[in-house]
């Protein structure tokens, strides 16, 4: 196999995690990214562990295939979706602007983050559900702030009239690709850099009960 | 620019045999204290089902349908967990029941309309195997019968 005709053809695997409360739209936010979809509340349902989603897109002249992990925000899986957190490459954070609640819990969301993925990974605020402008508990200001304070990108969104949504994905792509070490190496090359992680998160624990660095499961499928 | 189809990523997904040994040791704890919570047998659910070996997706189906029983609340997980447990095993008829269970209470159910593919294509994989192995068995004969055909000929 001739490695530098594989790497112009071969599309750049990201793997994309979306967190946050339940009921903040973070389904909503990929089945209109995804399908160009809108469920309405009554008919949409509360994601059961997680789902999972393909998605192919050029960017800055490169191929990308996405991989989209859409966890459930209910408290119960908490201790469970905390092993999808394994080789995310980008984290999108969600919250409802129109519950304050569900941004007051971002702290907690961003702790889980530093214990499970490396910091070099790529991290996005979404505030969803700006078409509720009339009811709006989290101004602007205070979120971009706030997001500036946890070197994450920032960007308000509507899983409903879709403004935003296209936006917040590609940017958190884009700025993947700025830095190459969260997706050059390590399955096409011979020998790895083994100084970095190369984003991916060293052990990952369901519910942390051992400190242990944990080697990668043999599968590789 | 389509995108796939939606996937059950549990379906594939396994943990590591250190993650799921911490699910089971927490079990194991409160088994031994006489008070399992719900979670921790949940839990512990999730992780045998999405696991390769045969025994550790029987073992979970059959917790996920004590916890079913018991817990109402729990129920959709439950279904869902069940469809997938018995989709891996193999069972698609099983995997099928609980599956239209869950759709029936929610119709738009986006993941249980997935595994239901997923269940679709192994039942019909299987029929196919099936075929390939009757078809298989045949040329085999065919060819052991013309072989000895034209060696009595000889």
């Amino acid at each position: 196999m001739a490695p530098t005709t594989a790497t112009s053809t071969k599309p750049i695997n990201v793997k994309l995690l979306l967190i946050g409360n339940s009921s903040v739209g973070k389904s909503s936010l990929l089945l209109r990214f995804s399908d160009e979809q809108w469920l309405p509340e009554d008919e949409s349902s509360a994601t059961i562990g997680v789902d999972f989603r393909v998605h192919k897109m050029d960017i800055k002249g490169k191929k990308v295939k996405l991989s989209i992990w859409d966890t459930a925000g209910q408290e119960r899986f908490r201790t469970i979706t905390s092993s999808y957190y394994r080789g995310a490459q980008g984290i999108i954070l969600v919250y409802d602007v129109s519950n304050r609640e569900s941004f007051e819990a971002l702290p907690r969301w961003y702790s889980e983050l530093e214990t499970y993925v490396s910091s070099s990974v790529v991290k996005i605020l979404v505030g969803n559900k700006v078409d509720k402008e009339f009811s709006r508990q989290v101004p602007t200001a205070e979120a971009e702030k706030f997001a500036a304070r946890m070197s994450s990108l920032f960007i308000e969104t509507s899983a409903k009239t879709s403004v935003g949504v296209r936006e917040a994905f590609q940017e958190v792509v884009e700025s993947i690709l700025d830095t190459p070490e969260l997706w050059e190496n390590p399955a096409n090359k011979t020998h790895n850099t083994s100084g970095g992680n190369g984003g991916v998160p060293g052990g990952v624990q369901v519910v942390g009960l051992s400190d242990e660095p944990k080697q990668d499961s043999g599968c590789a499928c | 620019m389509p995108t796939e189809l939606p996937y059950a990523a549990d379906a594939e997904m396994s943990l590591t045999y250190d993650e799921l040994e911490v699910l089971r040791l927490q079990y194991q704890k409160e088994l031994a204290q006489d008070h399992v919570t719900t979670q921790t047998k949940f839990n512990l659910c999730w992780g045998l089902v999405k696991s390769p070996i045969h025994e550790h997706q029987v073992e979970g189906v059959k917790l996920l349908q004590e916890i079913y029983r018991a817990e109402p609340a729990r129920r959709r997980e439950c279904l869902y967990y069940l469809a997938l447990g018995h989709f891996k095993m193999g069972n698609f008829e099983e995997a099928r029941r609980f599956n239209a269970l869950l759709l029936d209470k929610e119709p738009t159910n986006l993941q249980a309309q997935s595994l239901g593919q997923l269940i679709n294509k192994g039942a019909a994989r299987d029929g196919y195997i099936g075929m390939a192995l009757v078809g298989g068995v045949a040329a085999v004969g065919t060819l052991l019968l013309a072989g000895l055909i034209r060696r009595a000929r000889k």
